[in-house]
């Protein structure tokens, strides 16, 4: 009697470039990792900034002029909202990591530690300190 | 009673090159679960429906299939809970093999990769003495029933299935942290690699999806720690 080695045939399903589309979670996630990009745009504010300076009065104004354009403005606070997006998914996610102590007080604690520095930094830099 | 319409995924290895989906109308009211109406059509509707199950009751793991997308146990999950087409797949990420049923074979072979047992040197006769504080270090994670969900939320598996996934990373911690076992250098090697727990991002729909609540994410960023620890203690060793 003859008998096939085998009559299985398995399907695989490949999974496509556009799988992070399929799903809310997944498309929330790589929300969380595009936060990124405006951040990109506003380090390259930051270097161009210190560039300038380097280079004299001159430059240092036209940077300045640089950063009052109101599409310069729209993307540096989409960078904020990004970067505050990104700081609340990573603040609930550092608990389950390093569980140190209950979750809502480190996400809380975390979150008056921001502010604290950030608050710090403008009043420093602001020269009211 | 309400009458509910499902659409089953449906392949048979020996006709088909490919999957298809097939509707069945199954009479449910709000106490029926996708397991209880998958039952329903295999017994009623169509006998050639192959599933997997066994307990009905959440402990074995048996059932789980994509609901509309997303890895649910088949028990656990009611019909009331829908309201308009139910679609049920077999679970992402794995091969099918007929219908709902998988080949299990990538994931099984990564949870013993990673020796899930106690490793160390007591004799047979040994009581093992625990203390509650030390239990509570590693019991939320030994609650896993092993029904591969967290296999089908993950993307980095379903892009590289040599990843060890979230269920093995959780069972290596699960030793890793229990006071009985000295095996923690034995596994830290699998760990470390990059189909370790660095294969991770942290998308932490694994954890969502856990019928048991184990936050596999948590374990798996866990021993990302432990695994940079084990890096930073190595270069001090001769």
């Amino acid at each position: 009697m003859n008998i096939p080695d085998s009559a299985r045939k398995p399907y695989q399903n490949e999974l496509s470039r556009w799988w992070w589309l399929k799903q809310r979670y997944y498309r929330l996630y790589m929300l969380r990792e595009a936060t990124v990009l405006p951040l990109l745009f506003f380090i390259g504010c930051l270097l161009y900034g210190l560039y300038c300076l380097t280079q004299g009065a001159a430059h240092w104004q036209s940077f300045q002029l640089f950063m009052q354009q109101g599409w310069v403005i729209a993307l540096n606070l989409l960078a904020f909202a990004a970067s505050l997006f990104h700081a609340k998914t990573f603040f609930a996610l550092f608990p389950r990591v390093m569980p140190l102590a209950p979750a809502a007080l480190m996400i809380s604690g975390q979150w008056l530690a921001t502010l604290l520095v950030a608050t710090g930094v403008l009043l420093l830099f602001g020269g009211w300190l | 009673m309400i009458d509910y319409q499902l659409l089953i995924q449906r392949y048979d290895p020996e006709h088909d090159n490919e999957p298809r989906l097939q509707r069945f109308t199954v009479p449910g009211d709000h106490t029926t679960s996708v397991l209880d109406a998958l039952l329903y059509v295999q017994q009623k509707l169509e006998v050639t429906l192959g599933l997997r199950w066994s307990c009905r009751m959440a402990i074995c793991g048996s059932c789980g299939v994509m609901v509309n997308g997303i890895p649910k146990l088949g028990c656990k999950t009611f019909l009331r809970d829908y309201h308009s087409d139910i679609t049920i797949e077999p679970l992402a990420h794995f091969a099918v093999e007929k219908d709902l049923i998988v080949d299990m074979t990538q994931f099984l072979a990564h949870l013993s990769a990673i020796k899930p047992y106690l490793i160390n040197d007591y004799s047979g006769t040994t009581v093992h003495k625990q203390t509650p504080a030390q239990l509570a270090k590693y019991q939320q994670f030994s609650n896993c029933i092993n029904c591969g969900l967290c296999y089908s939320a993950c993307p980095q598996f379903g892009l590289n299935p040599e990843f060890l996934g979230p269920a093995a990373i959780t069972l290596a911690q699960r030793y890793n942290l229990d006071s009985r076992d000295n095996g923690k250098a034995a596994r830290m090697p699998q760990l470390n690699g990059k189909n370790g727990a660095w294969g991770c991002t942290f998308v932490g729909f694994c954890s969502d999806v856990c019928p048991k609540q184990l936050d596999p994410a948590a374990a798996v960023n866990q021993a990302k720690v432990e695994s940079a620890k084990d890096f930073i203690i190595s270069m001090f060793k001769p």
